[in-house]
């Protein structure tokens, strides 16, 4: 029997990082910064989006590229507030690849937007291993999940550029441990940036949507 | 869950390839993929993943080694390097929380390993 051994070395991420570099060329052309929002089901991403809506359409003009594995329940959501959106369904794959959102991208009037939002398939690892083009990723974790999350996901945590704390408006009802929570997190990145906001009440909304407006462009 | 999706990236390059080999051998026996330790990958849902996903390909029966390279990092202030065990990111030396990583969140198809039919041997020889 004769075994040969044949030398590959080829990155497995080599075609998702060539449309991701594609469309970071085509943005950034284009003045549009793109961000892409990362958290498990239920954690309250487009009702951020919706929450936001308000303030930040008075200070950019943005749109919304929605992932999800089935249903258009969300893009509907936002497309009642007058938010251009556009849904991307990921055909039960568990995180949006770049090409389709590359794809996508090339259907909105990008000369027109400042900002493009994407909200990734609900799911806190795999959508955290896949570079979409954007400028920066959000980790979107919700005070119901647990203050240990950062550490049992710290991929995440670590690629992302800011935090935003959901539904903080349950803290009375919850055994959350805020501090812990922030600890956790500057564990595994001590630069990272948390908001704490509350979608229900609008808590905290305006200053992370100042953020999104003030900081990625120049800091990031 | 997401064994499953790095998977299916691995069959296919590993595939891929397979098939572009030449002369086309008898058989694929093994794929070896190096993964950095920042993947969180576990071995044995890899491999059950692997088993699953290369039914019915030219892969069915081969075996896939899973390399996992340790996470590395450099401390940004006090320039301490070595290795970090996620998910604490704290410098070994001075406690500072300010680690780059140097290593850890590669991931390749290193390489294949295949069985040539007998003639083919002979003819090389
Ligand atoms: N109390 C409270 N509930 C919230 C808040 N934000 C979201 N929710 C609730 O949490 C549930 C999920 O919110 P969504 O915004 O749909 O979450 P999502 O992350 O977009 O979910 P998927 O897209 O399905 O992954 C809904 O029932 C919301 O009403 C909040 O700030 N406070
Ligand atoms: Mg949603
Ligand atoms: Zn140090």
């Amino acid at each position: 029997m004769s075994t040969r051994e044949i030398r590959v070395y080829k990155d497995l991420m080599g075609a998702n990082e060539k449309w991701a570099g594609a469309t970071r060329t085509l943005l950034s052309d284009q003045d549009v910064v793109m961000l892409n929002l990362i958290g498990s089901p239920g954690a309250g991403k487009t009702s951020l989006l919706e929450a936001m809506t308000p303030h930040l359409s008075k200070q950019a003009r943005f749109a919304v590229l929605e992932g999800d594995i089935e249903t258009t329940r969300d893009a509907e959501r936002l497309d009642r507030l007058g938010v251009p959106v556009s849904q991307l369904l990921s055909g039960g794959a568990c995180h949006l690849e770049a090409r389709l959102v590359n794809q996508a991208l090339t259907d909105f009037p990008l000369r027109d937007l400042d900002l493009v939002f994407v909200e990734n398939v609900g799911n806190m690892v795999c959508p955290a291993e896949f570079d979409i083009g954007e400028k920066a990723k959000i980790a979107v974790l919700s005070i119901t999940e647990g203050e240990d999350k950062p550490l049992k996901y710290p991929l995440l945590f670590r690629e992302a550029r800011a935090v935003v704390l959901t539904k903080t408006d349950l803290l009375p009802y919850l055994e959350f441990d805020l501090p812990a929570c922030r600890r956790n997190i500057a564990q595994i990145d001590a630069s990272l940036p948390v908001f704490e906001v509350s979608a229900m009440t609008g808590e905290g909304v305006p200053a992370f949507a100042d953020w999104v407006i003030n900081t990625p462009q120049t800091v990031l | 869950m997401h064994e499953f999706s790095i998977c299916r990236d691995i069959l296919a390059a590993a595939l891929e390839e397979y098939r572009a080999l030449d002369p086309a051998p008898k058989r694929l026996k093994a794929v070896r993929v190096v993964a950095g330790g920042m993947h969180q990958i576990i071995p044995e849902y890899l491999a059950t993943a692997y088993g699953i996903l290369s039914r019915d390909t030219p892969a069915a029966g081969s075996k896939l080694d899973l390399v996992i390279k340790p996470v590395t990092g450099r401390c940004r202030e006090c320039g301490w390097e070595g290795e970090i065990v996620p998910p604490f990111f704290q410098c070994a030396a001075c406690g500072a929380l300010a680690i780059d990583l140097m290593q850890g969140r590669e991931l390749y198809l290193d390489r294949l390993e295949v069985e040539d039919h007998e003639h083919e041997r002979d003819q090389g020889l």
